[in-house]
């Protein structure tokens, strides 16, 4: 935790010396947190964001699908994914954040993966 | 009388270099005789590179031991200093992400680059100097002790010489074209734009990286941009990166209001 504390004020800290594909808060509200389970119905391992396909389904029932943006492959890779990390129909919760157009999409943070185990998918909200 | 002279004069030197001018060389903390050195005697840049960033670390934060936790290093640095006439286009453009090269998947130009999130590779030779960048999968070819083409056109990462002074790699790089940004939001620049970059390797292995940024036609004065650059913690691979294949995001954007 004292790790993840010094790396957040170090990056906010940071500014404008790091350059990402885009900003945050250009697509999504780090004041809404969401956190979603459902199941995987497809990972899509490209540039310049990873993404996972979720089917995600309400209390009456009925399946939504939700889209996770994540770090690019490249990111993902050193940070401890690997594509056969999660497969299609398995069960997954995603934490991240609301995008601003009111779509289906999210931004992903922290994935908890079928085993328990927890990985980053995207950035901080920053 | 002389003595508040000198003081005055020391006081005027320190405000000069202490807001966004050219710093001093980039202090060695020890004898440069301890800096890994290539054939020819020249401090050996050669490896894989990386500003501060989370692919670097990784999401625990993890530093190896004698790094220390800085990103930055020399004077502070002010705010760009934009003409005042350009104040409101560089806030227009800072407030929609739409319009930032990057979120086009253009290359990044120099020196935004080397503050990407992704790492970079130095291939050094007696005669040139290589800068593979995975961002975007974009290189840069830097001739040594060579004048700059007589046919020059703008280009995204412009044209770079380099030359050696002293234990410093210095990079003019010049023929950009105006699409890409300075660092930081909205920060467009002109065709104009000059660039001195300083590569300067520190005895603990880390290099102490500036550019100056001079633009007559948007810019008051010379801008820097200074960082640490490290060395991956990993045994790493620049890999490829295709930015335009699935570029979802700017259908996606929603821009800020123009405060």
């Amino acid at each position: 935790m004292r790790h993840i504390l010094l790396l957040s004020l170090l990056l906010s800290s940071a500014g404008l010396r790091l350059s990402a594909h885009h900003s945050f808060a250009a697509e999504y509200d780090g004041l809404k947190p969401v956190t979603v389970t459902g199941t995987v119905a497809q990972l899509d391992w490209r540039n310049p964001h990873a993404y996972i396909y979720l089917d995600v389904k309400n209390e009456s029932g009925a399946v939504k699908s939700v889209i996770v943006e994540g770090h690019p492959p490249n990111i993902l890779r050193r940070t401890g994914w690997g594509k056969d990390i999660i497969k299609v129909g398995e069960s997954i919760t995603v934490e991240g954040w609301a995008s601003k157009d009111g779509s289906n999409r999210m931004a992903g943070r922290q994935v908890t993966l079928p085993g328990g185990n927890k990985l980053y998918w995207g950035p901080p909200s920053q | 009388m002389k003595k508040l002279l000198t003081v005055f004069l020391f006081a005027y030197l320190f405000k000069l270099t202490a807001w966004g001018q050219p710093a001093p060389a980039a202090p060695l903390k020890n004898a440069p005789a301890k800096l890994p050195r290539a054939a020819d005697g020249k401090p050996d840049l050669t490896g894989i590179w990386q500003a501060f960033g989370v692919a670097l670390f990784g999401e625990t934060g993890e530093l190896r031991p004698g790094e220390g936790t800085k990103s930055v290093w020399g004077p502070p640095v002010g705010p760009a200093p934009y003409r005042a006439d350009l104040a409101a286009k560089v806030k227009a453009l800072a407030s929609d992400d739409r319009l930032n090269p990057q979120v086009q998947c253009k290359m990044a130009g120099v020196p935004r680059i080397t503050g990407s999130v992704v790492p970079f590779e130095i291939i050094q030779t007696p005669k040139k100097i290589a800068i593979l960048y995975e961002s975007n999968h974009t290189f840069r070819i830097i001739p040594i002790d060579k004048p700059h083409p007589t046919d020059m056109y703008p280009a995204y990462m412009g044209d770079s010489v380099g030359r050696w002074e002293g234990d410093t790699f210095v990079v003019d790089v010049t023929s950009f074209n105006d699409v890409t940004w300075l660092p930081g939001p909205g920060h467009f620049h002109s065709e104009d734009l000059h660039v001195t970059e300083r590569y300067t390797l520190q005895p603990d292995n880390t290099i102490y990286y500036e550019a100056i940024m001079e633009d007559p036609k948007v810019l008051t004065k010379p801008w820097s941009y200074r960082l640490i650059l490290r060395h991956t913690p990993r045994d790493e691979r620049i890999m490829e990166t295709d930015c335009a294949e699935n570029n979802q995001d700017p259908q996606h954007i929603i821009p800020a209001p123009v405060p």
